[in-house]
């Protein structure tokens, strides 16, 4: 008895243990937010009833154990488990029916873009400043007096950064300037903060606005030092494209 | 070939057990309650607005943030003496009282502290609700507090350079400073008539706060090494004050799981008559 029972079963708690024990640890991936595993599980257990319930004889093999089961028939062990099943089914529904009426402790959620689209003109400008020791030298001096106490040693941990959220950037974090143009950080240096678009909330960063007292050529000269200094490079247009 | 069938019931009790495991867990969302907010609970009696070491702040739940120095805007500052304040928050209906606390080592005169709030529904930049390049943002309330004055002061801003008194005072405030750590209180009445101007607190909703302080400790310029733009600060939070324990939930629950109980009762009857 059952043993219709037990594929999906297993499949459901294997395809549960995959997305949240091993997906995380996969290059490039990141851990499933609770919502989106039981969305996983709820698809995985539709398919497995539809799969089951295709034919007369199917949806009799696969739900009779279901209703020997409910109506005590099947006896032994299963007697106490029903009972428990029984049991816990009405309070899963009032816990349920708690979580989603009592008001919550947790702060609303915050949207945030991390990288929002610069304004036009600033798409796609190429660095004019020539790409010397010199330059990069004179660039990471900047980087240190200017940038330094807030996105550390490239690793955004400087010490004037714990107050800060979101927190400065860790440039030497590969989802960070290793994946943006060089135009999109003459930007984000020039106009600061306060230069983000609507999307850009939650109107919280510290980044000042360094045009006020950075020329042009030295926010060039700044982002050099911050590419070399973080072991980085800029992105670029494919050749071919 | 008994055996086997009994295996196989175990195995099916067990995948179940292990089945409504893996759901339960995934349907309820966790809850993380980091220092990200701070919730005034709602007190019976007084409210300890003018007394720093009054006990009932004891009873207060506390939450602590990180401080840094201002660098957004010159004149700007890369040390600062606060490294983060420890906050707490009661009110009693009427009034809300907030309390800043912080380790600074010597007593000053120019010592201060600021709270901030964002005004109204629109959305306002954290330093002094300055105006962004494409969005214009919201002003910014600002209840300040300095030890010489010995009294809060209510301001607004909307960009540096605009900060100013307002008209009207509301805001009363009271620092203490005992052992190296100040305890400032600030308080005032939860809402005001003046909306486009003073935050209002709509129980139970969150709100933004931030936070400031000045370590007011003279140079051998004779200037404080904290003053102006200069000072400590963070950026936004969150801020509550608790609306008044509700029950309903409770009931809503016990209601579901009479429910939950009657369909399962009928549900079984039906099944047995059935087979």
């Amino acid at each position: 008895m059952g043993g219709v029972l037990i594929r999906p079963i297993i499949l459901t708690v294997c395809i549960y243990l995959f997305l949240k024990f091993i997906v995380p640890v996969l290059p490039h991936s990141a851990p499933l937010p609770s919502s989106l595993i039981f969305l996983y599980l709820m698809l995985v257990m539709s398919g497995s009833v539809l799969f089951a319930t295709l034919s007369g004889e199917s949806k009799d093999a696969f739900f009779q154990p279901i209703l020997r089961f409910l109506t005590g028939e099947s006896g032994g062990a299963l007697s106490s488990a029903r009972y428990l099943v029984l049991a816990l089914f009405p309070l899963l529904v009032g816990w349920q029916t708690y979580g989603s009426t009592a008001s919550s402790d947790a702060p609303p959620g915050e949207n945030r873009t991390i990288h929002p689209a610069p304004p036009g003109e600033y798409t796609g400008l190429s660095n004019p400043v020539p790409k010397t020791p010199e330059n990069i030298m004179y660039g990471k001096g900047l980087y240190a007096s200017r940038c330094a106490p807030c996105h550390g040693n490239f690793d955004g941990k400087g010490f004037a950064a714990a107050g800060f959220t979101p927190p400065p950037a860790n440039f030497k974090d590969p989802t960070t300037i290793a994946m943006l143009q060089e135009s999109y950080l003459f930007w984000r240096i020039k106009k600061g903060g306060v230069g983000l678009p609507v999307e850009g909330m939650p109107w919280k960063t510290a980044m000042p606005r360094w045009e006020l007292e950075m020329s042009d050529e030295d926010i060039w000269k700044v982002i050099m030092g911050e590419y070399d200094g973080a072991g980085q490079k800029p992105r670029t247009w494919d050749e071919s494209e | 070939m008994a055996r086997v069938r009994r295996v196989g019931k175990r195995w099916w009790v067990g995948a179940v057990g292990l089945l409504g495991l893996c759901v339960a867990a995934e349907v309820q969302p966790a809850y993380s309650q980091q220092s990200v907010a701070v919730r005034a609970a709602l007190v019976k009696g007084s409210l300890p607005a003018d007394d720093p070491t009054a006990a009932a702040w004891a009873t207060a739940s506390v939450s602590e943030f990180p401080m840094s120095p201002q660098v957004h805007w010159p004149v700007r500052i890369t040390e600062v003496t606060a490294k983060s304040v420890k906050v707490r928050g009661l009110h009693d209906g009427t009034t809300v009282a907030i309390m800043l606390e912080y380790s600074d080592p010597s007593e000053d005169p120019d010592d201060a502290a600021a709270l901030e709030f964002m005004v109204g529904d629109t959305k306002a930049h954290f330093a002094h609700g300055q105006p962004m390049a494409q969005v214009e943002g919201g002003p910014v309330n600002i209840w300040y507090w300095k030890n010489k004055d010995g009294k809060g002061s209510d301001l607004g801003a909307k960009g540096f350079g605009t900060l100013k008194p307002h008209s009207h005072q509301e805001v009363k405030a009271k620092g203490v400073y005992q052992g190296g750590v100040w305890k400032v209180v600030f308080s005032r009445p939860l809402n005001t008539e003046h909306g486009a101007e003073d935050t209002q607190f709509k129980l139970g909703e969150f709100g933004s706060i931030a936070f400031a302080v000045w370590d007011g400790k003279k140079m051998d310029s004779g200037q404080p090494k904290e003053k102006g733009s200069e000072k400590a600060i963070s950026s936004w939070w969150y801020f509550r004050a608790d609306a008044p324990a509700d029950y309903s939930p409770y009931l809503y629950a016990l209601l579901a799981v009479g429910l939950a109980l009657g369909f399962e009762m009928a549900l079984v009857r039906r099944l047995k008559k059935g087979s």
